[in-house]
């Protein structure tokens, strides 16, 4: 009990928050990692009041007024009951019998420590520095409440799968995810706890505010409730017309998961121009790390490669995936498909690469990468098609040739029969057959018209004369042809 | 965060510190105060950090991104290609 104190008032001395919020953390400091059980057995239920007023109100080293000292106490209490269940469900976990151990009531027990805190708060008691513990108190609900659930799940399971008692009410099979919906509503305490701070900025807990926000984001996400992203977001927005500090003025850490939950959230809403700012602020912003990758790196470059893929057609090169494999892997066989026009190479590596695809929901994003290699299919059409002077050379019969070269400058031919397309389509495995042997020309005729609907490829069909007429300026927007 | 600004060097040592403990073994277990959530975003191990640590101070974001179309391979190729799949489509209609 010693070393925590002597952190809780050395805190208190200094203003030091974070140093403050070790003192109530579920994971003892590096330094004195026997914390935890040195503060279980330094006390019993029956002398933890008196022993921790002791150390709160009458600590020489201390100088609270007694409301406060009060609101402490609490803290320490709740903290000392939840202690000796998070040690209890520990032993369990490592005695081997990981089912039996009791999250729950782990859970439970850190909600308690979570709601007296919350209480200093809205009594005033807490100053504004000391919000690192509301970071601690938020991060780990959610932590035991997934651990919760999953001991839960897991009881759940191995009863059924030995035949053991099924009691319809027992469980309701609708809340896999009770707990973390609990830890949901908790941690939204704390987040309206901070939006209706109404103390001048330097003392406001709005400054846990982008923190908060990406603990439920993480939490709504896990829950699939995306929606309620969005009422955060929004209600972030009305705090930040009003008098919020900006973004730019937080730490780098919580500007950095911020941008890169909300950059998710707007590419899940299909805003992708909005996406792509946002994660390429967080890529530039992230902390670099001496081998060059991290997970957080990673996970905003699975999300940005799709997403400039469809904003800027660009894919991403050999040197950007180098240092993560499993990113490679995935996007490799994807990338070198639209670059070779490949559709059947295409279609197998989006169901190789399917289940994952799904689960980080960039499937239908990456779908849309089809266009650019029905792009890239016309394209070769265009550029086989030579120039205009070789196309006399040729008889004029509309088959493709090399350029040859001539003194007068090269003007492509463009005037293309939509044969040549149905022919390079069928090529490149696209799906145009009319089912006996041939081509549904329809089929061709739309997906050129698509590829123009998207600008993709400029010009028009002229369908009497079965043929498609390319604009002679840039008839591939930004591909140079 | 700036009205914190002061203790900026010890919080950073505290988290760091805090953190290395969460991902070595206590006292031979595993920690249980621990996630594997392998699609969640990571807490930094420190709150705050310089431009000059930006993985955007690098100057090296050149490269990164290529076109997503291949001028390399032979058009000749394809255009061989091609004329083989118009004549079989021809073939395929006076059938």
């Amino acid at each position: 009990m010693d070393s925590l104190f002597q952190d809780f008032a050395q805190a208190n001395n200094t203003l030091n928050g974070y140093l403050l919020a070790t003192t109530i953390s579920p994971v003892p400091p590096h330094s004195d990692p026997a914390r935890l059980y040195n503060f279980s057995r330094s006390a019993n239920s029956y002398s933890i009041q008196t022993d921790l007023r002791y150390k709160l109100q009458y600590n020489p080293d201390i100088q609270l007024d007694r409301k406060e000292a009060n609101a402490w106490l609490e803290v320490y209490t709740a903290f000392y009951s939840f202690v000796g269940t998070l040690l209890a469900a520990e032993e369990t976990q490592n005695a081997g019998r990981a089912r039996e151990a009791d999250w729950a009531r782990v859970y439970d027990g850190w909600k308690e420590v979570v709601n007296a805190l919350l209480k200093g708060y809205q009594s005033s008691m807490f100053a504004v520095w000391t919000i690192p513990c509301l970071y601690t108190a938020g991060r780990y609900l959610r932590v035991f409440a997934i651990k919760a659930d999953e001991s839960i799940a897991s009881q759940r399971d191995s009863g059924l799968a030995f035949g053991g008692i099924q009691e319809e009410d027992a469980f309701n099979p609708d809340s896999k995810h009770e707990k973390l919906e609990d830890a949901a509503r908790q941690i939204n305490r704390i987040f309206a706890l901070c939006t209706s701070d109404r103390a001048p900025l330097e003392q406001s807990r709005k400054w846990a505010l982008y923190y908060t926000a990406t603990l439920l984001f993480k939490t709504y996400f896990k829950l699939n409730s995306i929606s309620l992203c969005k009422v955060i977001l929004r209600s972030l927005r009305a705090a930040a017309d009003s008098d919020m500090p900006p973004l730019a003025a937080f730490p780098k850490a919580h500007q950095v998961s911020f941008k890169y939950y909300s950059a998710v959230i707007h590419f899940l809403e299909e805003d992708y121009v909005t996406a792509e700012a946002l994660l390429t602020d967080a890529w530039e912003q992230c902390l670099r790390t001496t081998n060059g990758a991290s997970k957080n790196l990673e996970l905003i470059l699975t999300y940005l490669i799709p997403t400039r893929l469809l904003t800027a057609h660009k894919l991403p090169s050999k040197a950007l995936l180098a240092p993560y494999p499993r990113l490679a892997a995935l996007f490799d066989p994807i990338t070198s498909s639209i670059r070779a026009a490949d559709l059947t190479a295409f279609n197998a590596a989006m169901e190789a690469g399917e289940e994952e695809f799904v689960k980080r929901r960039i499937y239908l994003t990456l779908e849309r990468g089809r266009d650019i290699i029905l792009r890239n299919v016309f394209r070769k059409v265009f550029i086989a098609g030579g120039f205009e002077g070789a196309k006399e050379a040729n008889g004029g019969d509309g088959t493709p040739t090399a350029a040859s070269g001539s003194a007068t400058p090269l003007v492509r031919r463009t005037r293309v029969p939509v044969n040549e397309f149905a022919a390079a389509l069928q090529l490149a495995g696209a799906e145009v057959g009319d089912g006996e042997g041939g081509v549904d020309g329809d089929e061709v005729e739309c997906l050129i018209a698509n590829a123009m609907y998207k600008n993709l490829m400029k010009g028009y069909i002229a369908r009497e004369r079965g043929i498609v007429v390319l604009s002679k300026a840039g008839a591939f927007p930004g591909t140079g042809v | 965060m700036s009205n914190t600004g002061g203790n900026t060097a010890t919080s950073n040592q505290a988290l760091v510190s805090d953190s290395k403990d969460a991902s070595k073994p206590l006292q031979n277990q595993k920690p249980a105060a621990q996630l594997e959530e392998d699609d969640e975003f990571e807490d930094f191990t420190v709150e705050d950090w310089a431009k000059e640590e930006e993985v955007g101070a690098q100057g090296t974001n050149t490269h990164l991104w290529e076109e997503s179309w291949d001028d390399d391979d032979t058009s000749d190729d394809f255009s061989v290609q091609l004329k083989e799949e118009l004549k079989k489509m021809e073939a395929g209609r006076s059938r």
